[in-house]
């Protein structure tokens, strides 16, 4: 009997009552990789592929340092096969009806329903994170996702009327990621008709485990493609032909910050101390640890922070049950960090928690607030109106009340500042990965002879052209600045022709120095207009469409004067007015109130400004497109630098001037001037919240490299014409999804 | 039990200033009982561990002296000789933690225990059991004679209307209810009052007990209550003095769980002793 054996350890145990080992058994996981050989290649168009000639990577036990299978490394030929079958099944997948794709993702749910011991404890092998978040959260949330987006399939054709899937998605994903991630990115691209292909890292096995479950459904086995390869892969697959966009996802939570109120900082340090003091780490296959280990690599840059955390005569708490060799980290508590130091500005690894007090909650809003990073927060008090006035002002993609953590696949999660501009989730994460029914589709054009050093930096002089033939009276001359027209700092002017060539009257020529002002004018204007009542804004926007209305004379002869016919130009104003009037009502029906299962209480998903929007409005429709771009903006709350037409700035300086009169200074700013020096200097503003670029298709991509520096969402045309006139292409939802970003405020509720 | 409370001032503002955060309360029910496992002779250990935590409790109208006395010798002798033996753990005095009666069933039980030879205490609930609406005088008379007859314990029913109008008691030991109401012991209500307990504790140094009763019937239960008290407050509270179980049911499983470990096989009812 076993039990004689164990009998005495029983006393000893019975005296101690201390936890044992519960190990989960890996067999499967094990049994599956030698299904495989223990070497694993892709898994592209519903089969395995091993080329050879290839090198390939250990997979090793982040713990053990086994050696659990080696990996192939794929090269440029693998990725354009991976792209092609993607391609293929496209073809077939996104005509689909949207109920027969619903279908199939049911079934992949089902599938890994059907095997999730064998996901669930091969993640947790090969990644060493604690078991029991691969199988309580991660594997029911991956079929959650699945069901939730097959719901989202079967409901297209009406509930996404007058939108495309994009075609083929790229997927990079970082080197350290659970496969969780993975799903939260193919599961809406597959349901509204995408295919995909992902690039993981090497010796990621889980990705290829799901791309098997999927590919062994049988029909469409090109929709879900993964291949396994160096980081350098990235751009190869980002430049294939037919890849219409390519998601990045960054690296998983790191450690976190905390900020405590100084009135009950002694209460809470000692609640959380005590706390940490019962967490117990171990490998991520044992079911009684709470933290498993993340790699040596993982170890060493926690070791790194706390050591040079403590010479800057930080203290540092570690607590908690853990094993003491590497590559097991304790979770660490960090205080008293002097608020210059590096350790404050660097991103805080895992698990490692940076706990700093505040006095007041304005204090904490200001401190919380001043980082690069937006991805997520939660407030926690007692008081809930000072809570959620916290809350409405953190710049972050998700805030929790009162909770941490907490995700559902019916609430979109991204984030703003270098957290990333795109979602998951929720209705925001479909728009991901369609496009408006009809929109061209614009081959990727990157020019190899872009010199992204000397792109506008030059701005050609400007001389004295002749007698002016302009209307009386002429616009106000200057830049439209911080409410009032004034001269532009290099004091000088370009001449404007008309359609016969002759001049027309001069514009003020912006540069470097006009466009800070204008941002720094749209920033002190941002916190008043963001404050107004939705009601308010829309009566602006319907006064300015008032005022365009009264000035219709003048503006049609200066649309005349660009050889707009009569007819087109009144049809042009008209519709102009049309606009302001239409996003001034749609102003009012912003934000809503989600349910989550598991959840009591509710989810509020708020429409938010971005902050200050640069418009390079287009060359064509000058006082359409100019009105066209600007009400959208203005409707949800942003403030506005803009470039008008080049060609014709002279109907949108006509209508500064009644802006000047009706709206806050500050609030739209307008600078005329050379419009590729001037993209180049809105690109290279890192305190401009987003980008609109209408241009050539060099500009777009000059815009796309410059503003990587910041990350802000970039939406160029490629060169492509837009119909303004449409109300699909100037007027539609599109327009609006741009100029907003969603946060999602978790309300959880209970007595 | 411990040495009565030296007492503290009551301090109405401790109670006004509790905040119970409902959802994470329930979260946190959750995370305990599935990330605490215990498997095979931690197990076993914890559950010989969680037998000596027992109130062996009948509350039943129709107690006699025959159904007490067998319950009194199942409080002695919980788990089968030779399942202990196995385990080695034959000589450690292995008894429940007390046997747990109505008042007039106190005298049956001194007895029963006397005639068995052991000290486990004697348990009464008293005061109007299980509402509590009698007068205080006579509920006080019902512990006096409790008392008188050889009680040792007292579960007291503490007067809800008080609470409900914001008059509270103090005391050494509290108890989720009275294991007779519609819900009883659950996990949310147990960590609220675990963490009142640890605030007290903080404040005063005071330890108070606790004891869930009601509804907790299998072993497996019995282990997530043990992790439960580990993890909020802390070995400390592990002993009969601050910690007991109230059940009649549990027992028989824990003893079936101890059999199964140590054989191998599942036991049928008749394999193991009634109590």
């Amino acid at each position: 009997m076993a039990a004689t054996r164990t009998g005495s350890r029983a006393c000893e145990i019975f005296t101690t009552l201390e936890y044992g080992p519960v190990p989960e058994s890996h067999a499967c996981a094990l049994a599956w990789l030698d299904t495989q050989d223990r070497h694993l290649g892709h898994y592209v168009n519903g089969r395995w592929l091993k080329p050879e000639h290839r090198s390939s990577v250990p997979c090793q036990d982040p713990i053990t340092g086994e050696n659990l299978a080696s990996c192939l490394q794929a090269q440029t030929e693998d990725v354009a096969g991976a792209v092609e079958a993607a391609r293929t099944s496209l073809e077939n997948w996104s005509t689909q009806p949207g109920a027969f794709r619903a279908q199939h993702l049911t079934r992949l749910a089902k599938m890994i329903q059907k095997h999730q011991r064998l996901l669930w404890t091969l993640e947790s092998l090969v990644t060493g994170r604690a078991i029991r978040e691969v199988r309580d959260r991660d594997v029911p949330l991956a079929q959650q996702l699945l069901q939730h987006h097959a719901v989202q399939a079967h409901t297209q054709e009406e509930a996404l009327a007058g939108w495309e899937p994009l075609g083929v998605i790229g997927l990079i994903l970082p080197p350290t990621f659970c496969f969780l991630e993975m799903m939260w990115r193919i599961c809406p691209a597959l349901a509204v008709g995408c295919t995909v292909v992902v690039l993981v890292p090497p010796a990621s096995p889980t990705p290829l485990l799901v791309a098997q479950l999927a590919g062994e459904l049988g029909q469409f086995p090109g929709i879900l493609n993964v291949i396994s390869g160096p980081a350098s892969l990235g751009p190869v697959l980002a430049s294939q032909p037919g890849v219409q966009k390519v998601a990045f996802c960054g690296a998983i939570e790191g450690g976190l910050r905390l900020l405590i109120q100084e009135s009950v900082w002694d209460e809470t340090m000692r609640r959380l101390q005590a706390r940490m003091g019962r967490l117990r780490g171990g490998r991520g296959l044992d079911g009684a640890v709470d933290m498993g280990a993340r790699g040596a690599a993982a170890h060493d840059l926690a070791q790194r922070y706390v050591h040079e955390a403590q010479s800057q005569g930080a203290q540092v708490f570690q607590a908690g049950s853990m094993p003491p060799d590497s590559p097991f980290f304790p979770p660490s508590l960090i205080s008293d960090l002097p608020p210059a130091s590096p350790c404050t500005q660097a991103e805080v690894p895992w698990p490692l928690v940076v706990a700093s007090p505040f006095r007041t909650a304005k204090e904490a809003l200001a401190v919380a607030n001043w980082t690069p990073r937006g991805g997520s927060a939660s407030v926690w008090s007692e008081r809930l109106g000072q809570a959620l006035e916290l809350a409405y002002g953190l710049q972050m993609g998700t805030v929790w009340i009162n909770a941490h953590g907490l995700r559902d696949p019916a609430v979109p999660t991204g984030g703003c500042k270098e957290s990333g501009s795109s979602w998951h989730g929720g209705p925001d994460g479909l728009y991901e990965y369609l496009r408006p029914s009809g929109t061209p589709t614009c081959l990727p054009y990157l020019s190899e002879n872009l010199n992204y050093d000397t792109f506008g930096l030059a701005v050609p002089s400007t001389l004295p052209a002749g007698p002016e033939t302009g209307l009386s009276p002429a616009p106000p001359y200057g830049l439209f600045v911080g409410g009032r027209f004034q001269a532009p700092g290099a004091r000088s002017s370009r001449p404007i022709r008309d359609s016969q060539g002759n001049l027309h009257g001069y514009v003020a020529e912006g540069g470097a120095k006009d466009i800070r002002g204008a941002v720094e004018a749209a920033h002190q204007a941002a916190p008043g207009w963001v404050g107004q009542l939705p009601g308010a804004r829309a009566a602006l926007l319907w006064a300015l469409a008032a005022a365009l209305q009264r000035r219709e004379s003048t503006l049609v002869s200066r649309l005349e004067r660009h050889g707009v016919e009569l007819k087109v130009a009144k049809a042009e104003v008209e519709l102009s007015v049309r606009r302001l009037r239409a996003w001034g009502a749609r102003v009012q029906t912003q934000g809503c109130t989600l349910q989550v299962a598991g959840l009591k209480g509710p989810v509020l998903q708020l429409q938010e400004p971005l902050g200050v929007l640069a418009i390079v409005c287009p060359e064509e429709w000058p006082l359409l497109a100019f009105v066209s771009l600007l009400a959208p903006a203005l409707a949800h709350g942003n403030t506005v630098v803009l470039v008008p037409s080049g060609a014709c700035p002279i109907p949108a300086l006509e209508v500064c001037q009644d802006m000047a009169t009706l709206l806050p200074g500050g609030l739209v700013n307008v600078v005329t001037g050379d419009r590729d020096h001037l993209t180049r200097c809105l690109a290279l503003h890192q305190d401009i919240q987003a980008l609109w670029y209408f241009g050539s298709a060099q500009g777009s991509q000059f815009v796309e490299w410059a503003s990587a520096g910041n990350l802000k969402p970039v939406w160029v045309n490629r060169g492509c014409p837009r119909a303004w006139d449409q109300d699909a292409e100037g007027a539609g939802p599109e327009l609006g999804l741009r100029a907003a970003r969603t946060k999602a405020l978790w309300l959880p509720m209970g007595d | 039990m411990s040495a009565h409370q030296r007492g503290t001032e009551l301090d109405l503002s401790w109670i006004s200033k509790i905040q119970v955060n409902q959802p994470a309360v329930l979260r946190r029910a959750e995370q305990i009982q599935a990330r605490r496992p215990v498997k095979k002779e931690w197990q076993a250990a914890w559950l010989l561990k969680a037998v000596t935590f027992i109130d062996l409790t009948t509350l039943s109208g129709d107690d006699t002296s025959s159904n007490i006395q067998r319950l009194c010798y199942k409080a002695k002798y919980p788990i089968r000789e030779d399942l202990l033996k196995a385990l080695n753990m034959h000589d450690k005095g292995i008894t429940t933690a007390a046997v747990c009666v109505y008042p007039a069933r106190v005298c049956d039980a001194v007895k029963a225990l006397k005639a068995a030879g052991c000290d486990i205490p004697v348990a009464s609930v008293a005061t109007g059991f299980p509402a509590g609406q009698t007068h205080l005088k006579t509920r006080l008379e019902e512990i006096r004679l409790a008392v008188e007859d050889g009680a040792s314990e007292i579960d007291v029913v503490i007067n809800r209307t008080l609470v409900l109008t914001g008059q509270w008691e103090g005391s050494d030991f509290i108890k989720t209810s009275t294991g007779k109401e519609t819900v009883n012991a659950t996990f949310p209500v147990a960590i609220v009052m675990l963490r009142a307990i640890r605030d007290f504790f903080w404040k005063t140094g005071n330890k108070v007990g606790f004891k869930p009763a009601g509804g907790i019937r299998s072993a497996k239960d019995s282990l997530a209550w043990l992790s439960l008290i580990k993890e909020e407050l802390g070995d400390e509270w592990l002993k009969p003095e601050l910690f007991r179980i109230g059940a009649s049911t549990l027992l028989t499983d824990i003893e079936r769980q101890i059999y199964h470990h140590v054989t191998g096989r599942y036991a049928a009812y008749h394999d193991l002793p009634m109590s």
